[in-house]
């Protein structure tokens, strides 16, 4: 009995070494000899750039290095890149890296991770440069949070002045990038220097991992703060040759909110002073070669857009029926006509994939919830998307012109997208060519009934008397 | 290798122009159905002259009707 106790205690206890050897092996082998963060707060989506050049400093070899982040950005986090630098100078490229969140179990303060996967793992003494680059939205808290018409936007933006990491930085620095030279106030970390339009934080020298130094910078953003609450994009498709966009939008005003009255009369006679952080036009990209376009909401037609088409790419600028405020909404619809050969390839297994943007066409805008449906046309089976990132799917079934069993949709979800996610997606499909013949014929036998009729109309006998 | 582009059967250009022939072909067909129905008595009246007749009308009126909704803008 006692024997089989101290068994077990020593297991406990080498079980207990192995763990803490595993975590001191995964965060002390490596530190940071130089890191560099460089932070736009230029509009509402803020933009980090992060070069850390890491040395592998222990026995073994590293193949992953760890990114720490306070658990208020992992919430705002949009997207999160990393490369590494290959080449001097002049043949500098950038190789993408694997980046994926990862739980540890001696995280401090709810801190969390994301483990970068490196091309291959670093020997002793070895340095490689990591490039990050982090997206965050909803980010910059307006303060005062209500402003009249003619006050300007003032924002808190809260971080820390020393980079959170698991390692050792030997040195740092931050650099604040903010829209004006209007600066309220900073919280000072010595030492800190302000010229223009920049905020210096640092260098500081040798910090020990986790180190936190809470910060905040009031400053003035009259960026447009436009934000899609909720996108729906349906893409249908259809083999005569047309892929037909509608988007729905509920677009908001995300800044300051508005006080008091909203004088037109103002607004109109000094745009310069009166609505500043205001915004009353918008401009989406669009493909080329975008036809029979349009943007209406509930009431009707809104008269006030513009499109601009050249053979590269189509602009549609458009206006909502008043100037957005801080917390005023607009709701609309906008479509459009594609050409069907710019978008759907056949591949060489023989299935067809539609080619397609993601994301938001709307430039500088977060959308919040971003619904994609892919309707397919009647009879395509074997649907299956592939899109670059994490997203949730779903399948769906919607009814159209001449339809019988109903049209499949692909239906994709994401949270959280900024102009960054406007990369390609695709969704494969098999389709048979003879279900082309489907509508015409539909519309045949329609005519064909109706000649039958009139024919046995004429060949039945309905008179009483023989 | 470049992904080989689909692009649609007919080409869109053309849809206005089909859409005319083709129902005025289906309506004349159509014409001459009902002209033989009226003009022929009960005996003389074939009963196969009249289905091919409406067939071909049929044919006809369903494809200028489908080139009409897609030249309207109603891809189906």
């Amino acid at each position: 009995m006692e024997a089989q106790l101290s068994v077990r205690a020593i297991l406990r206890l080498s079980l207990l070494a192995l763990l803490s050897f595993l975590a001191r092996s995964s965060s002390q082998d490596i530190q940071i000899v130089n890191a560099e963060r460089r932070i736009d707060l230029t509009s509402h989506i803020i933009k980090v750039f992060l070069t850390l050049k890491v040395e592998n400093i222990g026995a073994s070899p590293a193949s992953d290095i760890l990114l720490a982040f306070p658990p208020t950005q992992v919430d705002h986090l949009s997207l999160l890149k990393a490369a590494v630098t290959v080449g001097k100078r002049k043949k500098k490229s950038y190789l993408p890296l694997e980046v994926n969140p990862i739980e540890l179990p001696d995280a401090p303060n709810g801190t969390k991770y994301f483990s970068v996967s490196l091309l291959k793992p670093l020997s002793t003494g070895e340095t490689a440069t990591i490039e990050v680059l982090y997206i965050l939205t909803h980010s910059l808290e307006p303060f005062p949070a209500e402003i009249s018409q003619s006050e300007s936007q003032l924002v808190y933006y809260r971080d820390s002045a020393i980079i959170l990491s698991p390692y050792d930085i030997k040195q740092q620095t931050t650099f604040f990038k903010t829209p004006s030279t209007k600066l309220e106030s900073f919280t000072k970390v010595e030492p800190t220097n302000r010229a223009g339009t920049e905020l210096k934080y640092g260098p500081y020298e040798n910090r020990p991992p986790h180190s936190f130094s809470p910060i905040l910078v009031h400053f003035e953003n009259n960026n447009p703060f436009a934000v899609v609450e909720e996108l729906v994009r349906e893409v249908e498709i259809s083999h005569w040759g047309n892929l037909q966009i509608t988007e729905h939008y509920k677009l908001v005003h995300a800044g300051a909110r508005h006080k008091g009255v909203f004088s037109r009369v103002e607004y109109q006679s000094k745009p310069s002073f009166s609505g500043v952080s205001s915004f009353k036009h918008l401009l989406a990209r669009l493909p080329p070669r975008v036809h029979s376009a349009y943007y209406r909401d509930e009431i009707g037609n809104i008269s006030s857009s513009h499109l601009r088409t050249d053979p590269r790419k189509s602009e549609l600028e458009i206006e909502p029926r008043y100037p957005l405020f801080g917390g005023w909404k607009a709701t609309f619809v906008i479509g459009y006509g594609l050409p069907l050969e710019d978008f759907l390839f056949e591949s060489p297994d023989g299935r067809r994939y539609l080619n397609f943007s993601f994301g938001c066409p709307l430039v500088e805008t977060v959308v919040d919830k971003l619904t994609i449906k892919v309707v397919l046309p009647e009879g395509s089976k074997d649907p299956s998307a592939v899109v670059p990132f994490a997203v949730e799917q779903h399948l769906e079934t919607k009814y159209s012109y001449l339809d019988i069993v109903g049209r499949t949709v692909v239906v994709l979800e994401k949270n959280n997208v900024v102009p960054d996610h406007n990369s390609p997606f695709q969704v494969y499909y098999t389709f048979n060519q003879v279900f082309m013949l489907a509508e015409p014929l539909m519309l045949a036998s329609v005519f064909f009934l109706l000649f039958v009729t009139s024919v046995a109309y004429l060949h039945i006998d309905l008179s009483i008397r023989k | 290798m470049a992904p080989k582009a689909i692009a649609s059967p007919v080409p869109v250009a053309w849809y206005p122009t089909l859409s005319v022939f083709m129902l005025a072909i289906g309506l004349i067909v159509t014409a001459s159905f009902f002209v033989y129905a009226a003009t022929s008595s009960r005996k003389t009246r074939s009963l196969a002259k009249e289905l091919i007749t409406g067939a071909v009308a049929s044919v006809f009126l369903g494809f200028g009707s489908l080139f009409l909704l897609l030249a309207s803008g109603v891809y189906v």
